[in-house]
């Protein structure tokens, strides 16, 4: 914990963190990056490897191959009906809940984190018992559970910004000035929750490229299906699909840390990561 | 809409209000005012009952019918002995450590990325990344790990040049070792994304009081920052069990049935993999795993309140 | 390190007691400077603070204030220059080991701990044993009137009764320095008058030599015995407060502490200047420029009332014993003027009066534009 006099200098202090005490000595950042580069090296040698083993040429033929077109246009469908119905479900609900009933955030929250422990092999039994005959058998059904099964990130990417607002007393204010209801959401809370809307957007359309056992089950063939299916005859193909569905989704989601960060720093807010939005703290200096 | 919101933290409980009378309102203005209260998260409950409740509700009645729809236990018993036992045995120990290792490994590196303070662009890339591969499972996921440590993939050959061969250790891939390696690709991104904020929740005042007063790093850890935040530490954990106890996807793809584990056993009922007039059992072992969740859940809650009041 | 139990600690009300064996510590920041990317925000800042002294580090957002205090404590390195105590230069000390009591400004109250805990923690760390850490912990408490509360932990604390706790806790280990930042500006009027008083007199009866920053003058004023004036990483002034009030050394001292009147004037030769239709002469600083404002102090100016004086009264603010009467100049300048109350009931707005300075040296300083 030396603060050696001139060595490693800290910085501009940020917001929150642990300014100028996390040691400016050499030996704990040595640590942190050596941790950093070892996580890197768990996670990207396996794409590596998979990359060498599709071959560049893969890449090229997966558009080519059939199914690719109508099954990863299903998934697109699926993602664009699964996104919307869960911001126009879960924006509201968070709202609400944060303005009237503030009691029931914690059981909000344990509600929106059971999709993640609940099998959905188990989930896609029970629906299947219950749904009634219209929506059996079309792909509204999927979609409806894949709303269930983005609630996790969903909800939590929501309200991080709902959080990082002084929800009531920008909405009192803006009641005070005579907006409705409707005008105060849309003018006043969602300008502001943008970032959080496009975080909770991109991770709802990462989790339904990616989902397999629900769509398996409920015999569709989207993209990840189509991918394991076709994977059967050729494995290079399928490996390299996969591949370009992670880095799109990863791309995307940098941009909009990006553009978040970017945009919360104009307002004076702080950093932006997925489920959080930084305050800067005032420095009463 | 109303003009009054409720005060933060309360439930403004119109019950509790004064007896009705000419000083208070009636009861049905107070239970009309209730309704309309909680008339904004109908939606969602409606969503959730439906979507979630009474499907799990399905599988638990289907778990005590028999063929003809009357009542049985033979499927919860069937479910609960011999193979599907087994079954479950091994799914409760793979999910115990695939959620004990990555939350270990996850609080480190999480707290790697919330202490690169100034390493901006670098803290933004982890934790996209973190979100990214903490959706990135199943099949595609398995492929990848063919890939590099299947039986010939890229870092076994590797290996096997420089003159250590796994395989012929003993190693391989498609058990429940290997399953565990592949399991922490998305478990240890999924603990850092939940363990994040609650280290967000750390004030540096704490750990400036602390240095102030003497105390080292490691008794910073020992008596502030490792009490503060274990429960939610456990509260994560509990939340790696219940990923790594409901994974279906991946294990098939990497195991293809060979391994007795709860979700594959149920996978196969619904593939219809099953000698006729037991399908119900694969409904009794989806319930079975309701119950283990639930109570994990349950910890789950308790844990988190109890930190909650502490990282405020 | 003594171990005097918290009961010596505390000195017979009659004085300040100086019950720190060899007497208190002399602390001396030396020409430290910090730079934050291009912001200067210490720019050579030197303070010698005397054996049992309370300075305060008084000035705006950004003065840096607070990094200064975050220097001495250890939490920042400066740039150049260096911290002595007691004339040993501490510079690369680690925070821990400097031996200097810290109260944050909020929320750094241990929250798993129990407030005794969070007192006896500093003990705890030096190896004190816990039967006697526990007792000393309980004294000290108990010293800041919160004996009963040594249980509750600090969720169950209030504002005001966590920053008592946070002061217990920073004297627990007897430091050499106590640093204290911006300790009240979380809490409330009422709340804030009181510890104010606490802490002064806690601190005077330990002889401890404090370092209190603050944003407000008041605080600065009523509690320091000097108070460092501070703008944009410099110190402007330092001196007892009624010293900053009656002389201050430049135009941003004058007009930070208290309430101060721009009048514009003409600076003549030999050291006077021409306003209000009289030559007084100046004092301190004499800027470039022969057009000036004169900064005068409400209670500095004379009012009569006259028909065809030089102002008309614009409003009337009582405010207890003084009311501060607005007056509108010609020449569109106005001015505020203190004046008993009781004298005060027949000036209405409206009323002309004439306004005139006595003939005393006053500050001028460069002519504000537009």
């Amino acid at each position: 914990m030396a603060a050696l006099g001139g060595s490693g200098g800290i910085g501009p202090p940020r917001s929150g963190g642990l300014r100028g005490v996390v040691p400016p000595g050499w030996h704990s950042t040595v640590w942190r990056w050596a941790v950093l580069l070892a996580t890197a090296v768990y996670f990207l040698l396996p794409l590596w490897a998979a990359l060498r083993f599709a071959g560049i040429s893969a890449f090229g033929s997966v558009v080519g191959e059939s199914g690719f077109t109508s099954s990863l246009g299903l998934s697109v469908r699926l993602a664009v009906i699964t996104t919307v119905i869960t911001i126009a479900l879960m924006l509201p609900t968070a709202v609400y809940v944060h303005l009237r009933l503030p009691g029931l955030r914690r059981l909000l929250e344990g509600i929106t984190i059971l999709p993640i422990v609940i099998p959905p092999v188990v989930l896609i039994v029970g629906v299947l018992a219950i749904a009634p005959g219209f929506l059996k058998g079309t792909s509204w059904l999927l979609a409806l559970e894949y709303v269930i099964l983005a609630m996790p990130f969903s909800y939590r990417a929501l309200d991080a910004g709902l959080r990082a607002l002084d929800l009531k007393t920008i909405v009192e204010a803006s009641s005070s000035l005579g907006a409705g209801w409707i005008s105060t959401l849309a003018r006043v809370i969602l300008p502001n929750m943008r970032t959080a809307l496009l975080s909770a957007t991109v991770l709802s359309v990462a989790m339904v490229l990616g989902e397999y056992t629900m769509a398996s089950l409920d015999l569709f063939q989207t993209f990840p299906v189509w991918i394991y299916v076709n994977s059967q005859t050729s494995g290079q193909v399928s490996v390299a699909a996969s591949l370009l569905a992670l880095f799109v989704t990863w791309f995307f989601l940098m941009i909009i840390t990006v553009l978040g960060t970017r945009q919360s720093r104009k307002t004076g807010g702080g950093e932006v990561t997925l489920f959080t939005v930084a305050r800067t703290e005032t420095r009463g200096d | 809409m109303g003009s009054t919101v409720a005060a933060p933290g309360s439930l403004a409980d119109p019950g509790a209000l004064s007896p009705p009378g000419p000083s208070g309102p009636s009861r049905v203005t107070l239970a009309l005012r209730w309704l309309r209260k909680i008339s904004g998260i109908v939606p969602f409950a409606v969503f959730v009952t439906f979507g979630l409740l009474l499907p799990m509700v399905a599988v638990a009645a289907g778990a005590f019918q028999n063929n003809d729809g009357g009542f049985t236990f033979s499927n919860v018993s069937a479910a609960t002995h011999g193979i599907y036992l087994k079954g479950f045995w091994q799914s409760i120990i793979l999910s115990v450590i695939s959620a004990v290792i990555p939350g270990i490994l996850g609080l480190i590196v999480a707290y790697a990325i919330f202490t690169a303070k100034r390493a901006q662009v670098l803290r933004q890339v982890a934790i996209t990344a973190a979100g990214v591969f903490a959706n990135f499972g199943g099949v595609p996921l398995a492929f990848i790990f063919i890939a590099t440590i299947g039986s010939s993939g890229l870092v076994s050959q590797w290996l096997t040049s420089l003159g250590f061969d796994p395989y012929a250790h003993g190693f391989t891939l498609y058990s429940l070792t290997g399953v565990i390696f592949v399991y922490l690709y998305f478990q240890i991104p999924l603990m850092v994304l939940v363990i994040l904020p609650a280290l967000e929740g750390l004030r540096p005042a704490w750990r400036e009081a602390a240095a102030n007063l003497g105390a080292r790093t490691f008794d910073y850890w020992r008596y502030v920052a490792g009490p503060v935040l274990l429960p939610s530490f456990l509260g994560c954990v509990l939340l790696l069990f219940g990923s790594a106890l409901s994974a279906y996807a991946t294990t098939e793809a990497l195991t293809n049935g060979t391994i007795p584990l709860t979700s594959i056993q149920i996978g196969s009922f619904l593939n219809g993999n099953v000698i006729a007039g037991q399908e119900n059992i694969g409904k009794a072992l989806g319930l079975g795993m309701v119950v283990i969740i639930a109570i994990a859940m349950v910890f789950y809650v308790v844990l988190q309140r109890r930190s909650a009041k502490w990282l405020r | 390190m003594t171990t005097n139990t918290a009961r010596d600690a505390t000195a017979t009300a009659s004085g300040t007691g100086q019950a720190r064996a060899g007497g208190g510590t002399s602390v001396r920041l030396q020409d430290l400077t910090r730079a934050f990317g291009g912001t200067r925000a210490l720019d050579g800042l030197s303070i010698e603070m005397a054996p049992g002294e309370l300075v305060a580090l008084l000035g705006p957002s950004g003065c840096g204030k607070t990094t200064a205090l975050r220097i001495v404590a250890g939490f920042e390195t400066a740039d150049t220059g260096s911290v002595l105590i007691d004339g040993k230069d501490i510079s690369s000390v680690p925070a821990a080991k400097r031996d200097m009591g810290m109260v944050f400004q909020s929320y750094s109250l241990f929250p798993n701990m129990s407030a005794l805990d969070n007192v006896a923690f500093g003990l705890r760390m030096r190896k004190i044993a816990t039967g006697e850490r526990r007792q000393q912990a309980a004294g000290l408490l108990d010293m800041v009137g919160l004996a009963p509360q040594a249980s509750q932990y600090p969720h169950q604390l209030s504002g005001g009764q966590q920053q008592r706790v946070a002061l217990a806790r920073a004297l627990a280990i007897q430091p050499r320095v106590l640093l204290l930042d911006e300790p009240l500006s979380a809490l409330d009027a009422k709340v804030r008058l009181q510890l104010r008083e606490q802490i002064r007199t806690l601190q005077q009866q330990l002889g401890t030599t404090t370092l209190f920053v603050t944003h407000d003058q008041e605080e600065a004023l009523s509690m320091a015995d000097r108070v460092g004036v501070m703008s944009r990483g410099r110190l402007e002034q330092i001196a007892a407060p009624d010293e900053l009030y009656t002389d201050p050394a430049t135009a941003f001292v004058a007009e930070f502490v208290g309430v101060m009147n721009r009048i514009p004037g003409e600076l003549q030769a030999g050291g006077q200047v021409a306003v209000l239709g009289k030559t007084v002469p100046v004092r301190g600083h004499r800027p470039d420029q022969t057009a000036v404002d004169v900064l005068v102090r409400p209670e500095g100016l004379d009012l009569e009332i006259v028909a065809n004086g030089n102002g008309i009264v614009t409003t009337r603010t009582f405010l207890g014993s003084v009311t501060r009467v607005g007056v509108q100049l010609d020449g569109d300048v106005a001015v505020l003027l203190d004046r008993p109350s009781t004298e005060s009931a027949a000036l209405a707005p409206g009323e002309s009066v004439a306004v005139s300075l006595p003939a005393q040296p006053v500050l001028v300083t460069a002519r504000r534009a537009g």
